[in-house]
């Protein structure tokens, strides 16, 4: 993309996000309405879309560390990344993660795998260069509880479940149009072809626009799982400022990296600690991020912050 | 932890459990007997201090609490991961068992157990006189191999055993020269207290503890 360099500035990126998603869902829709098309069968689509998601569930260890140039390392490696796991793991009382390193100056960290016993905590090397011990650990401790959480699998359902929505809807719309319209059809040939060409254009509308919901439904759970993450990682730690400012910092580097490394990292967006696009003032921008503002994640780690001063 | 409130992104926090720990000095005088090794009389807290007043008022308290009782040393210590210990002497392993008890039983009466990490208790192979002595403590009277559990006088830790707060269970910890640890021993160690002490079954949670401020 030798054009992106000519571009002035990113106002427009948040917005461009929307669309690229949105068109990736189109694109979901479109593939599977040509399958349709072709006479295959709704059952084999479905099963077909399945297996797709299945693989990329239950490889997603796998596909995360190669999309990352991630390697896992051993205790004797990185001693500190494993210490500061082992200790973390032992409060939570859970079990190991495997613990990998991407070499990378994009400071992010992030979890993945299909169950906590299959689970990939990996943190770059920007990330273990920028931070200090405690705001390193507040990282992992957020990772750690994506792990914890299973969001791996809670993401992959829940895309799954949009998929499936989109798909209901629209064997009801045919089934439910060409039943009424279908009827009166079977008399007249005549008016058939308009009719049906108008069913499709409708069955097409209602269906995007449900596979469009979906995708925004999929991305607010999206950012209540990160924020439930930030609650978790804070409490193990019992130090929601050290996470709160690592948060600032990390998001503060990212709009200095050079554009390449962001755009290689983005589509690892849902499974990072703060996402590779710099935070802009678009307000829609809210309604479609994987990840919550930067705002409301330090409201709620402030939140917790004064809940844990308390006196006992 | 529920699978639901995993599901649903609520993971409490973990309780401490306690109450293993109290098997220690019957370990102590199998450890003796079989390997000529005791407790050497030094033991730590660890813990993750949070933010906030409250724990700080804690802490100060079991603090005072402790150095009340004015039989052995006691000093804290912050390690390099950010986690706080506090370490207590005492050659009577009861004593030691019990102050530690104390601490930790402080801490998670007042809500903070999930924060507690680890208690290590030191090891060290006893003087050979001390050892060639308990093998006769049979035909002496009971109350001579109770005093024989302990070291009578601090001693440097060679091996420790690790009380994992979350689990109630403890796993052998042998240090060896620069982040390096003697496997053997710790397996040997941990078969001969196996029948004393819950040892944890799952060899990736005995992580190395580096630097233990413990002497």
């Amino acid at each position: 993309m030798s054009t992106a360099r000519n571009i002035p500035n990113d106002h427009g990126l948040s917005l461009r996000m929307f669309f690229t998603g949105l068109m990736l869902v189109v694109l979901y829709g479109a593939v599977i309405g040509l399958l349709i098309a072709f006479g295959i069968s709704y059952a084999v689509v479905l099963v077909f879309a399945a297996i797709i998601l299945f693989v990329q569930y239950w490889f997603s260890d796998k596909i995360a560390l190669f999309g990352m140039h991630g390697h896992i390392v051993t205790p004797e490696q990185a001693p500190q990344l494993h210490g500061v796991i082992d200790r973390l793991c032992a409060l939570a009382d859970m079990k190991k993660p495997r613990v990998a390193l991407a070499d990378t100056d994009v400071p992010n960290a992030f979890a993945t795998g299909r169950s906590p016993n299959n689970a990939v905590v990996c943190a770059t090397t920007g990330l273990m260069r920028r931070l200090d011990e405690s705001e390193l650990e507040a990282v992992l401790a957020h990772e750690l509880s994506h792990v914890a959480h299973r969001d791996v699998a809670v993401m992959t359902i829940a895309s799954f479940l949009g998929m499936v929505a989109g798909m209901i809807t629209r064997i009801m719309l045919w089934t439910g149009l060409m039943g009424g319209f279908g009827g009166g059809n079977r008399n007249g040939n005549q008016g058939g072809g308009d009719n049906a060409a108008l069913v499709e254009l409708l069955v097409l509308v209602v269906s995007v626009v449900v596979y469009a919901i979906s995708f925004l439904l999929t991305m607010a759970l999206s950012r209540y799982r990160e924020l439930a993450a930030d609650r978790s990682g804070a409490l193990l730690t019992g130090r929601p400022s050290a996470l709160a400012s690592a948060l600032v910092k990390v998001t503060g580097e990212m709009s200095r990296i050079p554009t390449r490394d962001l755009r290689s990292a983005e589509s690892f967006n849902a499974f990072y600690f703060t996402p590779a696009i710099a935070k802009r003032g678009v307000s829609l921008s809210t309604l479609f991020s994987t990840h919550p503002s930067l705002d409301q994640r330090l409201a709620q780690l402030s939140k917790i912050e004064a809940e844990l001063g308390r006196p006992s | 932890m529920g699978i639901f409130s995993s599901i649903m992104g609520k993971t409490k926090p973990v309780q401490a459990n306690l109450d293993e720990m109290f098997a220690l000095p019957s370990a102590s005088i199998t450890l003796q007997s079989a390997a000529g090794m005791s407790c050497s009389g030094h033991a730590g807290v660890c813990f993750k201090p949070p933010t906030g007043q409250g724990f700080e008022e804690m802490q100060a308290e079991v603090v005072s609490l402790l150095s009340m009782d004015g039989s052995g040393g006691l000093h804290q210590e912050k390690d390099s991961f950010g986690y706080q210990w506090l370490v207590v002497e005492d050659t009577d392993i009861e004593q030691l068992v019990t102050r530690i008890h104390l601490v930790n039983s402080s801490l998670s009466d007042s809500g903070w157990g999930p924060q507690l990490l680890c208690s290590v208790f030191g090891l060290a192979q006893l003087p050979t006189g001390a050892a060639d002595a308990a093998p006769g403590a049979d035909t002496e009277s009971a109350a001579l191999v109770e005093t024989a559990a302990g070291p009578g006088q601090l001693l440097t830790s060679t091996a420790f055993l690790v009380y994992l707060f979350k689990r109630g269970t403890f796993y052998p910890f042998v240090p060896q020269g620069k982040e390096h640890r003697d496997t053997e021993q710790e397996l040997k160690l941990k078969s001969l207290v196996a029948d004393d002490l819950t040892v944890e079954t799952d060899l990736d949670r005995w992580f190395p503890l580096w630097d233990l401020p413990v002497g």
